[in-house]
Formats: C-alpha cells, structure tokens, sequence
C-alpha cells in the first residue's frame, strides 16, 4: 500500500466516487479458506467411532501457513460455539425472568378481549362499513398496558419488548410494533399505519387507511385474536402523531380490537405529559412493572459467569473492569453482554489454544481434547506446555503431562469453584451481597496466595463482628460478610440455605454430606427451637453458645472455601478457557478518539518512533509531523488562536531549525544534502501550514474563522 | 459535533480507575486555556488587532495549490514501519469481523490507503463496497441499493445453477424504499460459499453522514445477516454520532487506534484553504458567480449600488429611497415592490447589508472593500 504507482490509478477515479465495488467476492479468491475448511473436516471429529487419530501426514511446504488457517478456523468455529450457546443461556435468563410480567400482558391482553367481545361481536359486514356502530362510548376506549421498566437507559428494553412480543405472537395475538422514529412528526400518522399495514398484511395498498385493516380482519383466520400494537418507549415518540392514532383507532376499537402495550421507561406521569387530555381520555390504562436491574444482572452472572455455561471465563482482572463498565459507565446489561462477547472473541481471536475451549460443549470432552491434541503441530503441543500458569514455580497444583487430564482437572475444580461460589452468595444474598462483587473477589488470584496467611486473622475480625475494613481484609470484604450472614442469619432461613447448598453441592460428595448431615441437625434443633423460645433464640446463640448450628454451617462454609475455591487463574492451562488481556477488551471497547488523537499529535515522536524528533532536546522540532508541530503549536494559546501569529511561529520553528542544522552539521555527510536544499520556500511553507491547519479541522480540534473574525481560529480540544 | 458535547465524550469514553484523575486534568487545561484568552472585548479586539492575515505574504492561491501537491513526506521509514505492524494484524481484524462485530479505526492520519489495503488483501472472501464518506454529498440509499443487487444477482446466479435457466425475475431496488430495501436484506441468509458483503466506509463521521438520518440508516444496514461493516473515523467527537443501541446492537464496534500519520490527501480537497479563502479574491469569485446567475437588471440594480459606494467611501451606505430613485431613473425598477425582491435575492446572497443610517433610514452597503469591488465590477462587465 505504500507504493504509489499501484495505486495511483485506483485514486485518481475512485477517491471522487461517492461509493464503488473494490471487488467482488471471487469463487477463486476463498481457495485458501476452503482448502483450511477441507482440512478442519479431516480432523475426525469425537464423536465418530474412530478415537484414534494418527499424526496428519504433513506437507513440508506452506505448511505452517495451512495449519495456522486451519486452527483460525478451528477457533472462530469455537467462538460462534461458544457464543451462541452464551447466547442462548442470556436468552433463557432474561426471558424466565420476564416470564411473569408476559405473562401478566398476556392475560390483561385476553380479558380485554373477552370484555371487547362481550359489549358486541360484530359481523365482517359490520365491520367494513364506513360508519362507525352505535354502542356505549364507553366501550370505545383502546385498552393500554403501561409497562413500567425500570430503566433509565431504553437499550436494555429492546430484547424485552422483543421478547414480550414473540410470546404474544405465539400465544396467537397479531403483533405490530411501532418505533419512536415512526412515532415521529416526520413520519406522521399516515407513516404509523403503513408501518402497521406492512407487519400485519402481506400485500400493503398505496393508501394506508384502516380499512384495509378492516377488510384483513375480517378474514376467518385473522378474525378471532386481538391486535396488539407494542410501542417500546413511549417518551421518545411525539405526543401529536400519538395523540391523533390514539383518536383514529379509538372509531374502530369496536369493530376491530387494537390493543396497545406501552413501555415507560420514566414515571406514570409520562403519558400524561405526552398525550392530550382528549387523546387519554381514550385509553383505558393499565399499569405493569418490569423486574429491577440488578435482579436481571445477578440472574446473568450467574448464569454466564459463575456457572460457565460455555466453558469460556474470565480473569479477575477483566471481572473487575466488566463490574466498573457496568456500575459507574453505563448500567446497562445490553452493555455488559456486549463487552463480554467483546472478550470472547479476543480470546479466541489471540489464544492460540482456545479452540480447546470447544470441548467443554461436547458430550465426550476428553476425547475430543485427545484427537484434537494427537493432531497438533509440535510446535502447539510444546506450546501448551510452555504456557505461564504451567511453568511457574510456585503452583499449588501441578501440572501433569498430559494436556487432557490437565484440562479435565481444570474443569473439575472450576466446577468445585462454582458450586462454592453459588453456596456463599447464597448466603450472602441475605446480607444483601451482590453476586458480581462476591464473583469478583473470588476469583481473584492474589486472594488465594495471600489468604493462608490472613484467613486467621480475618477469622478473628469476623468472630468480634466486626466487618473487616482493615488493610488486610479489605481484599475479601464479600466473603467474609457472605460468612459472617450466616453466622447470625435466624434458623428458619439457614434451614433454606442449608436445602439450596445441598443442591449446590451435588456435584461434590464429600461437601454434600456435611451438608445433609447439618441439615438434619438443623430440622430437628429448629423443631424444638420454634416450639420452645422462638423470641429469645438470637440471643441465645450467641450468648451461651451450647448449640452452635449457625457456627457450625459457618465453619464449613470457610472450609470449603479455603479447600475448592480457587480462582482459574491459579490453574495450570486455564490460559486456554481464561481471558485475561484487560488492556485490549479496554481500548477495543471504549475507544477515545479525543484522547487518542491529541496524543497522535502531541507524542508524534513516541508513536512513530523515530530517533530524530526528540533529539537536541528542543521542546518543538522542526523534523515532527507538520501537524503535529502546529498542534504543539496550539497548546501556547488560549482558546482562540491568531493565524498570523500561529504562522509566524510555525515558520520559524522550520527555518530557525533549518539554519540551525547548516551551522552545526559542517562536514557530516547529511550536510550537503541540507546545503543543496535552499530555505524553504514561502509558498511550501504556506502549503504545509495550510495542509496541517485542515487536517486539525478534520480531527475536530480547530474550528475555522468566522466571518466577523477572519484572523482567529478557535481550539476546540484542551488537553488531552 | 458540538463542541461543548467533547467533555461528555472525554468522561464517557474512559471507564478505567483513573477517570477522575483524567478528568480534573481536562478541567485544568480548560481552565489554563481560558485564562489564556483575552476576557474582555477590548483585550480580545487587541488580540484580534495583533496580526492581521493580510500582513502576511501570501502567495497566489494558484501557487499554493501547486506548492500542495509537492510537500516532501516526513518520516517515510517510520510511517512504512507503523503500515507493516497494522498488516500483522490483518488475521485478526478478519476473524473479529467474522465473529460479528464492525471494526472502527481511528487515529491522526489518513486511514484510506490502510483500510483499501485491508480490504483487497485479506478481505478476498467479500464482496467489498467502498463509500468515500468524506465527499460532501453522499446518496446512501444508492449504496444501499447496490449492496441489495449484489445479493440478487447471487440468488439469480443460484437459482440457474439449480434451475438451469435464466431467472426472469427482476428487481428494482433504485424504486424502492429504503425501509423495503432494507427488510429484503434482512432477509437474507447466510449461505455456505458466500461471506456477504463488507461495507468499507472511509470517515463514517464525514460531512454528508454526520446527520442521526444516516446514521440511523447505516446502523441498521450494519445489523443485517450477511453485511459487515468496517469504517474510520477522523474527528474526535465521532463517538458523539452514536447512542447505546446503536453502539451495542447495530454496529458492535471494535475499536482500533491506528494511527498511520498520512497526509489526508483526498480528505483535505473539500476544505478550504486556511490562507486562500480569507482574501478578497474568493469573496469576488462568490459575488461574481451568485451576479451571473441573476437577471441583467437586478445585476444593474447591483451596479447602481457599487458604484455609489466607490463614489462615497466615508458613507455608511446608500438609502433605499435614493438608490430607488436612481433605478428608477435607468428603468431598472418600476416599483419599489420590484426593488425589494431584488435586494431579498442580493440579502440572501451575503451581497448587500442592511443598516440603520444615523438619522433612522435604512442604508444598504455591499460588504466589500473597494478593490475587490472595483474588480467584481469589471468581470461583471
């Protein structure tokens, strides 16, 4: 791209083009892909009877190129893998979630229907005359659901009205939906009802008039449901062009039943304040509620984080960053979702082994990591071997030789590590613990290297109730209050704890006993507690400390979290299921231009890396970029810039430095060069002066001179 | 683009543990940056008075234009290796837009030649369309419609593979609507053997695309099944362009700094020079032109006007009721209505300048020092 004879011919037509193909996706071009395709389906996949897979015979030639486009395949198939089956679970959550306010719209939407249909029951006849029946005025109010959702930010409520939708279509209601941008002036109301015509007809007339509706309805398979219109945010849509389809339908509600459901993302003030008195006078409200967010967000973790569905995780680190992206940027979990596939796709972007990741989701996963290892390249296996977390010193748990068993073992103690992780939060639920906190602290590693050392200490603190706030403790504030909950949680409540941790604990024999064992202890002490002393029983625990129920469930909780909790990234191999790159996820994420680009100018020198800018120690040398001289240039102004001066300036900086390089460089071979090349000219300097002045007008960071103020330009970026 | 919309972008755009430290350091440079500035309109009259452009030496427009073309470039080796480091990494962006997200560049430096690079060397599975975003006028809709006859000629080509002759079906995308365009590419499925089309969108923030239209158009193009999108921007509020829906379930950014340090060539054409377009030439140029278009009698009217301004310099300006006068005398005018709507046409034009005269009437005066007007005067003739 840097030869310019190549592409000269393409600028000179194209760069004036407002848009042109490049070139097409050629049959011949995707050889090499396929070639890698052919190749992946070599690899015998698990599930077929043939386990043993000898070493591929390899080419010598072009090898290492075939193989890494075959293992690039292997891993974006891994990532769409793994995704789609994260996918799924977000889906699952936030649909059950949601399921009961559904359901709630559902069943306001069925006995608004049957009311509708008990006043009268009109024939198709009836229903595409012109004029309007004659019933109770009443009854020509436009039942309406107002779901309230709790949001502040309306991105979270476009799967959930999507969501909402698809159930009432399956439950067999004709569905529309209508934007804000349609609910717009712009649009008006005609553009509304095309928008309704064109989801509920297959053929749109020209004329979007409800009488096309009418005559649709009237068909004996669209005749028997109502006719739902979702509007997801209500407060962004102009009250006029609501206003007058509220009153346009509200001549048919009768004939044809239109029901609306209405996002508010504010208060139930909302559509007062929208609509006219008329227009509301039409409806007939009815008011719903959505969960809150942080329900929905403790459903996710859970869900996707705590209990790797896909086998993909994350480091503490990335943890830690997704929890700040969420609660001090944004607070959507629209964000958070993407952040994280965001991550997933660096993983398997960057991760040489990742694909690995895929065997997770396989029924017979040591198999498929054993015909998947056999196959490697040498250089790969080695690789894996040569990953950190298995040569490091100080490993508690070592790696063996072999690779499957390693991730075998690592799968099991992320299992281990859930299913405590699931015991403490509930626990620490009722202490108002949120789950992204406790998941955070327990994976990170560090805590695990420090913790033999501070456990007792933090024990103690925890034993004098006091809440550890000190130094040492402050790493692992949710765990120990997720242990200290239970310490004083009353008995009818650890009784359920104690029932979910069975079920938590299913997985791990040894655990699920003492629990069992404890709960039944429990039932028996509860049974007699309750009949006894229910009122005096907190204080009778901890004053004379003869039945120590919540002491002992508490003591085998920091058991099992000393013993199985420990985070991934003290596993061997966990690089290949492990995210880790914080810097990347960061600036792939939220990308600064308005940081970015001023550093571009100001450290030219740094990001070029070039040796002759930031010698002789002059602040602004004149061998930097053009603009970046002028940029530097800028920074001695104050918010408007004379273009006089800022010439000046930018002029003797290139030739003060010109003259100053003739004096100093008399005999260095460079010296003639710079002998033969006269002062700049003025009309270069100018050019160049003019050049770098757009470019900054193209980055944003200048504006031009208005007409009143010909000579003055206006910074528009201060600092970086 | 608003301005005051940058310190918003700047706390948005960081969600690290040093935001705050971040953020009192962009108050500072504000702050340092307005105590700079002259507070006062006499101080800043004095500043304004420091120097004036027609001070300076300027060449010829012509000359500068020329002198353009033939900047030496800087850091050539430099630049050539920062090009290498982005090739390296060609794979990857591939496999992110294969994931499904849509890949954003930005840094200092024209990223046209990076991204056409991209797109012919790696990109070979796509059909790749290019829109020059940085043109002042952009039709998107005919890009829009090109992508949806691409995907039609694919399904014709399929079904005479599978038919064995020629579909007689036909579209005409350029007669549809965007919104009909759009829902028949959504419509399409991903097949085996075909990636779609990339979209490559160089300066998704230009001038023609910076409006919530096309923004909004873009976002959802960008979501449909077999479309991916790669794009750059240049101007540090280009974030601002976007909200969370989009940003999270339309585009899916990929951000990557790229900053390559080339000079904007193509960029640059649609932008005034900053020391050619202050002079009097263009402004007599604009004149001329807006004057040519008129009818020969509102171009009298003009001349009326100039040429008692030449004759009285110290004068705020002509009364309406003498320059009516005069007009009428030539027969330029009949009535004074006919003199208003030329004086409208010459108002709307930045032509004239309407004043109130010391003693109450209104004064009309051409903005023009009295060269510039003498040479518009004689290319008028």
């Amino acid at each position: 791209m840097t030869e310019p004879s190549r592409e000269a011919p393409l600028t000179a037509a194209h760069n004036i083009e407002p848009f042109f193909v490049l070139h097409k996706a050629a049959a011949g071009a995707s050889l090499t892909t396929s070639r890698a395709r052919r190749r992946v389906d070599k690899i015998p996949q698990p599930s077929s009877p043939s386990p043993k897979s000898p070493k591929r015979p390899r080419d010598e030639d072009g090898d290492d190129e075939g193989d890494m486009e075959l293992y690039e395949q292997l891993r974006l198939e891994a990532f769409h893998r793994t995704w789609s089956k994260i996918q799924s679970t977000i889906n699952e959550v936030l649909r059950g979630i949601n399921l009961k306010l559904f359901d709630q719209v559902l069943r306001w939407v069925q006995e608004s229907f049957s009311t509708v249909r008990s006043v009268i029951r009109p024939c198709p006849a009836e229903i595409q005359q012109p004029y309007p029946l004659l019933t109770d005025v009443i009854c020509r109010k436009i039942p309406t659901a107002f779901v309230l959702t709790k949001n502040a930010e309306f991105v979270d409520d476009v799967t959930t009205f999507r969501d909402l939708s698809d159930h009432l279509e399956s439950n067999g209601c004709h569905l529309a939906k209508l934007s804000s941008t349609e609910l717009s002036a712009k649009y008006g109301v005609a553009g509304c009802l095309k928008s309704l015509l064109r989801q509920l007809l297959s053929d749109v007339p020209d004329v979007a008039d409800v009488s096309a509706l009418a005559s649709w309805y009237c068909r004996a398979k669209n005749y028997d449901q109502p006719i739902i219109i979702v509007i997801d945010d209500l407060e962004q849509c102009s009250g006029d062009v609501l206003g007058e389809l509220v009153m346009t339908l509200t001549e048919w509600v009768i004939k044809i039943p239109i029901f609306f459901v209405m996002g508010i993302a504010t208060t139930l003030d909302a559509p007062r304040k929208l609509l006219s008195s008329e227009a509301l006078q039409q409806l007939d409200p009815c008011q719903l509620t959505m969960g809150s967010p942080s329900d929905r967000m403790n459903a996710l973790v859970e869900a996707i984080l705590v209990k790797p569905c896909a086998g993909f995780c994350i480091s503490h680190e990335v943890a830690v960053f997704l929890k700040n992206y969420f609660f001090r940027h944004d607070g959507t979990i629209t964000s958070f979702i993407s952040a994280l596939k965001l991550a997933c796709s660096k993983h398997f972007s960057v991760e040489p082994l990742s694909f690995l990741c895929m065997g997770t989701l396989e029924e017979d996963c040591e198999n498929f990591w054993r015909d998947k290892f056999d196959a490697m390249p040498e250089a790969m296996q080695k690789q894996a071997f040569g990953l950190p977390s298995c040569t490091r010193e100080n490993n508690s748990i070592k790696p063996g030789n072999n690779l499957v068993e390693g991730l075998s073992a690592l799968m099991k103690l992320q299992r281990d590590w859930s299913s405590v992780l699931s015991c403490l939060y509930e626990a620490g639920r009722h202490g108002k613990v949120q789950l992204l906190d406790i998941f955070c602290e327990a994976i990170n590693p560090d805590l695990r290297t420090k913790k033999d050392s501070n456990i007792e200490l933090l024990m103690s603190k925890v034993t004098s109730g006091n809440l550890p706030s000190g130094n040492s403790g402050a790493g692992r504030r949710f765990l120990a209050q997720a242990l200290d909950t239970v310490r004083y949680m009353p008995m009818e409540t650890l009784f359920r704890v104690l029932k979910v941790w069975s079920i938590h604990s299913e997985g791990m024999n040894e655990i699920n006993d003492k629990v069992k064992e404890l709960q039944s202890t429990t039932t028996s002490a509860d049974c007699m507690r309750i009949t006894k002393d229910k009122w005096t029983r907190s204080t009778n625990s901890t004053a004379n400390g003869a039945v120590p129920l919540n002491e002992k469930a508490t003591m085998l909780l920091d058991d099992i979290t000393r013993k199985f909790l420990v985070p991934v990234e003290c596993l061997p191999f966990h690089e290949i299921i492990c995210f880790k790159n914080v810097g990347v996820l960061q600036s792939a994420l939220i990308g600064n231009p308005r940081r970015m680009v001023q550093l571009d100018l100001l450290k030219s020198q740094s990001r070029l890396k070039c040796s002759c800018c930031s010698r002789n120690g002059i602040a602004v040398s004149a061998s930097l970029h053009d603009t970046s001289i002028m940029c530097n240039l800028a920074q001695e102004y104050g918010d408007v810039i004379n273009l006089q001066d800022w010439y000046l300036s930018f002029d003797g900086i290139i030739n003060n430095t010109n003259s100053k390089g003739k004096r100093k460089l008399i005999g260095s071979p460079s010296k003639k060069k710079s002998k033969a090349a006269p002062q700049e000219s003025e009309a270069m300097i100018q050019a160049r002066f003019c050049r770098a002045v757009t470019e900054l007008q193209i980055t944003g960071l200048l504006r031009m001179p208005s007409k009143r103020r010909p000579d003055l330009v206006q910074r528009v970026a201060f600092g970086p | 683009m608003a301005p005051r919309g940058g310190h918003a972008a700047a706390a948005a755009s960081s969600g690290s543990e040093d935001e705050e430290v971040e953020e009192a350091g962009f108050s500072r440079s504000y702050f340092l940056a307005k105590e700079k500035e002259p507070s006062s309109a006499k101080k800043r009259a004095r500043a304004a008075a420091a120097g004036k452009l027609a001070d300076l030496n300027l060449v010829d427009e012509q000359v500068l234009r020329e002198s353009l073309a033939e900047i030496p470039p800087k850091h050539e080796k430099e630049i050539d290796a920062l090009t290498r480091s982005y090739k390296d990494q060609y794979r990857n962006w591939l496999f992110e837009l294969r994931c499904g997200f849509g890949l954003l560049m930005y840094g200092f430096g024209s990223k046209k030649l990076l991204l056409e690079d991209f797109a012919s060397t790696t990109l070979t599975d796509f059909t790749v369309v290019v829109v020059n975003g940085y043109l002042p006028s952009i039709n998107l809709k005919q890009v829009i419609a090109a992508i949806a006859e691409i995907f039609w000629e694919q399904t014709k080509l399929k079904q005479k593979k599978q038919s064995g002759k020629k579909s007689q079906l036909s579209q005409n995308f350029a007669s549809q609507s965007i919104d009909d365009i759009i829902s028949f590419l959504n419509n399409q499925t991903p097949e085996d053997g075909h990636d779609g089309v990339c979209l490559l969108i160089h300066n998704i923030d230009g001038p023609a695309l910076r409006d919530a239209e096309s923004q909004q158009c873009l976002a959802q193009v960008s979501c449909c099944p077999r479309i991916c999108i790669v794009a750059s921007v240049d101007h540090v509020n280009a974030p601002l362009l976007w909200d969370k829906k989009m940003v999270h379930t339309q585009f899916k950014w990929s951000w990557y700094h790229v900053p390559t340090f080339a000079p904007y060539n193509v960029e640059c054409v649609f932008y005034p020079l900053i020391l050619a377009s202050g002079g009097h030439a263009q402004t007599t140029k604009t004149a001329l032109v807006v004057l040519q278009s008129l009818t020969p009698n509102a171009q009298s009217v003009f001349r009326v006007l100039a040429e008692y301004q030449l004759a009285n310099e110290k004068e705020e300006g002509m009364p309406v009721s003498s320059l009516y006068t005069k007009c009428r005398e030539r027969f330029l005018v009949s009535s004074q209505v006919t003199l208003n709507s030329h004086l409208t046409e010459f108002k709307d034009h930045d032509l004239v300048k309407i004043k109130k005269h010391s003693d109450g009437q209104d004064c009309l005066r051409i903005p023009l020092v009295p060269d510039a007007l003498q040479k518009l005067l004689q290319e008028l003739a």
